[in-house]
Parts: C-alpha cells; sequence; structure tokens
C-alpha cells in the first residue's frame, strides 16, 4: 500500500503530481459538502431568527413549551434537550475514538466505539421523536386560537400544534420547529444508515485489507457535522 | 503498482500513529469533551435561570447580553468540534482557510442582510399588520360573499327542478 507522506511547498504543489491540500479527494470533498449543508442550516436558522425578532411579544417562550421528560409528571424546562445533547456530545466523542483507533489499525477498538456511536444515534433519533409527539399532541387544557373554517375565522379550543394551527403562539413556530429539527433530524437518521454500513464493512474486514480507516474518518466528519448543527439549533431554538 | 500511483496526486491516506502517541491524543480528546460538557451545563444553568433572574424580554440590554452569552459559548463549542474532533487544527493552512473562508464570508453576508431586512419589517410593522389585517378582512368578505353565492345558486337549481 502506498501511504507514504509527500512534503510538498507551495510552488512545487500546484504544478502536479501532488495533492496540494494534503489530504484525499474523498475528504476534501465531504467537506465541501457538509460546507453547503452549513449554509444550508444557516440560512434556516437566520430565518428563524427573523421571524422571531419580527412577531417578539406572540413568540412563545421555548421553555414554556418544552417542559417534559419521561417518568415524570410534572414540567421542567430544557432537561430533555439537556439530556439530548449530552447523548450528540457522547456519541461525538465515541466517533473520534474510533477515528483513533483507526490510525492505529487498531480493528476491535473501531467495531466497540463505532457501536457505541451507532446507539448514540439511534437514541437521539427516538428522543426527537418523543419531543415531537409531545408538541403535537399538546397539553390537557389547550389553548383558544382564532382557526380559518369553512371560510369563517371562528375561536376554538386547539390543542398541540402542526402546520397550520398552534396551541403555544404563531403557528410558524411551529412550522420552523419541525422544519429545522426535522431536517436536523433527517441527518441524523441518515447518519446512523452511513455509520451502520461502515460498521460492517470494519466487521468483515474491508478496511483492513485496505491498510487504513479513511472510510471511517470520512463518516466521523459526517457525524460531527450533524453535532455541530445540533449546538446550534440547541441555541437558537431552545435557549434564545 | 507503483506506475500507477506515480501518475496520481499524492497524499498520505492516513495520519498513522503509534500506541504511546494515541494514549496523549485520547486524552487530549476526553479533555476536549470535559470542556464541551462543562459549556453546556453552564449553558442549561443560565437557560433554566433567565426567567428567574428576569433576562428574558423584560430588559433589552439585559436581554442583549444574554445573548451575546449564548451565542459566545455556541461558538467556542463549535471551535472545538470543527478543529479538534473534525481535526481541522491539524490540516494544512490552505485546507482550513479553504473551508473556513467561503463560510466565514457567506455567513457575515447572510447575517447582515437578515439584521438590515429584520431592522426595515420592525420599523414598518405597523403599515405591515395592517396590510395583513386588510388582507385577512378582504378574505372574511370574499369567503362570506361565496358561500351566500352558493346558496343562491342552489335556489335556482331546485327552481330548475319544479
Amino acid at each position: 500500500m502506498s501511504s507514504h507522506a509527500i512534503e510538498t511547498d507551495s510552488d512545487s504543489a500546484w504544478s502536479g503530481g501532488k495533492s496540494p491540500f494534503g489530504v484525499s479527494y474523498g475528504k476534501i470533498f465531504m467537506w465541501f459538502f457538509l460546507v453547503s449543508d452549513a449554509l444550508t442550516f444557516s440560512g434556516l436558522l437566520c430565518a428563524y431568527g427573523f421571524m422571531r425578532h419580527r412577531h417578539p411579544e406572540v413568540w412563545p417562550n421555548p421553555g414554556d413549551v418544552f417542559t417534559h421528560f419521561p417518568g415524570y409528571t410534572g414540567h421542567i424546562p430544557l432537561a430533555y434537550v439537556g439530556l439530548m445533547t449530552l447523548i450528540l456530545i457522547m456519541s461525538s466523542v465515541t466517533m473520534v475514538l474510533a477515528v483513533e483507533a483507526g490510525h492505529r489499525n487498531d480493528k476491535k477498538k473501531v467495531i466497540i466505539w463505532m457501536l457505541l456511536t451507532i446507539i448514540g444515534g439511534a437514541m437521539f433519533v427516538g428522543s426527537q421523536a418523543w419531543e415531537w409527539y409531545h408538541f403535537i399532541v399538546g397539553t390537557d387544557h389547550g389553548a383558544i386560537r382564532s382557526v380559518f373554517e369553512d371560510g369563517k375565522w371562528v375561536q376554538k379550543t386547539i390543542y398541540g400544534a402542526n402546520m397550520t394551527v398552534n396551541e403555544y403562539g404563531l403557528p410558524v413556530f411551529a412550522n420552523f420547529f419541525f422544519f429545522i429539527t426535522g431536517f436536523h433530524g433527517f441527518h441524523v437518521f441518515s447518519g446512523v444508515i452511513i455509520n451502520l454500513v461502515i460498521f460492517i464493512n470494519v466487521i468483515q474486514g474491508t478496511y483492513e485489507k485496505r491498510g487504513h480507516y479513511e472510510m471511517v474518518e470520512k463518516v466521523g466528519l459526517y457525524w460531527h457535522f450533524v453535532d455541530l448543527v445540533w449546538v446550534f439549533v440547541f441555541t437558537f431554538f431552545y435557549l434564545l | 503498482m507503483s506506475e500507477f500511483h506515480d501518475d496520481y496526486p499524492q497524499y498520505e491516506f492516513m495520519a498513522h500513529h503509534s500506541e504511546e502517541e494515541g494514549k496523549l491524543k485520547r486524552r487530549k480528546l476526553w479533555n476536549v469533551f470535559w470542556i464541551m460538557l462543562g459549556v453546556t451545563i453552564v449553558e442549561l444553568i443560565i437557560g433554566f435561570n433567565a426567567k428567574k433572574w428576569g433576562l428574558l424580554h423584560d430588559d433589552r440590554t439585559s436581554s442583549f447580553i444574554l445573548k451575546i452569552i449564548f451565542i459566545g459559548l455556541t461558538l467556542l463549542k463549535a471551535f472545538y468540534i470543527v478543529y479538534k474532533f473534525m481535526h481541522l487544527g491539524d490540516e494544512r493552512k490552505f485546507m482550513k482557510y479553504s473551508i473556513i473562508g467561503p463560510y466565514t464570508i457567506f455567513i457575515i453576508y447572510l447575517v447582515f442582510i437578515i439584521v438590515v431586512e429584520a431592522n426595515y419589517s420592525l420599523i414598518h410593522k405597523d403599515k405591515m399588520d395592517n396590510l395583513i389585517i386588510e388582507q385577512k378582512d378582504r378574505l372574511n368578505k370574499e369567503a362570506n360573499e361565496g358561500h351566500h353565492g352558493g346558496e343562491h345558486e342552489g335556489g335556482h337549481e331546485e327552481g330548475e327542478h319544479h
């Protein structure tokens, strides 16, 4: 296997025969893909911020909306999202440890850390589904909102939120919540699937034969990106 | 094999390192984790008590400071993820700046546009809200008229039947 480092300087790097970035094309394009994806999320979060500051007095306080915790009937704000954040950071750490084990060609450790990463990701997706469920079902008492029904605006008691009505405040809050966390959740879900594919390859010894675990590093980049997006979603959706 | 590879741009496929180096690296990674955990807990404590401490909505300055603190802590976490977990800090300068540069330029532009437009939209809020109310009334009216019109037509049909 040709895995030898080659010293490049900027004069000769661009004249051909060498990679000026010093990384494989796969990794470069994973990075470029992540930049474009990050811009998509930035656009969504900026749009969210715009709408939020457009309607400061009717915008629901997220601390009053997401207060449920499994196995506890009372209301504690932020506890569950805090736990979700912890799970995702934790799975990010296990992923980077899998990459580190790959650098040492330690197949056993790669398998253990990748398995933990996949479990963490699956737990996160499940938590998000749980959160969505409680947001859609809403509270027992509901809230009175005006709804456009049969060609008239009528006052009606609303329970929970969907794309057209929202118990907690403006419907656009629910729209942004479903779209941004849904888009992120889809990223997590596809990340788990990709991790699973690579995990199976690791078990089958594909990368051991290849002599390097660069594929683990590439999916690791994607996985850390998912964590990175969640850090921002957590701040802009739940804290601010 | 070697002739084949000579025609292609060459690079190190993966940074290999020994067991001892690995130990040091792992310790550094766990340190990053503890930092990120600490930052998250601080964020949660502030977020949990923001209402109690009167930092939300009441006073513009205090809520502005709160926002700056949260965004600052988030950017700190983002730095640790990108530089330590994604190993961008270990990449070559070219690589680093071709990732961070374009993104930073676009994001500064985007935030600038959003802030300017949000200001405009807030200044002209009354005008815009009136427009929305007018539109709502018109919709209501049209819907009512449409409803009555439907009844009328129904009547005609009945008449024709007889």
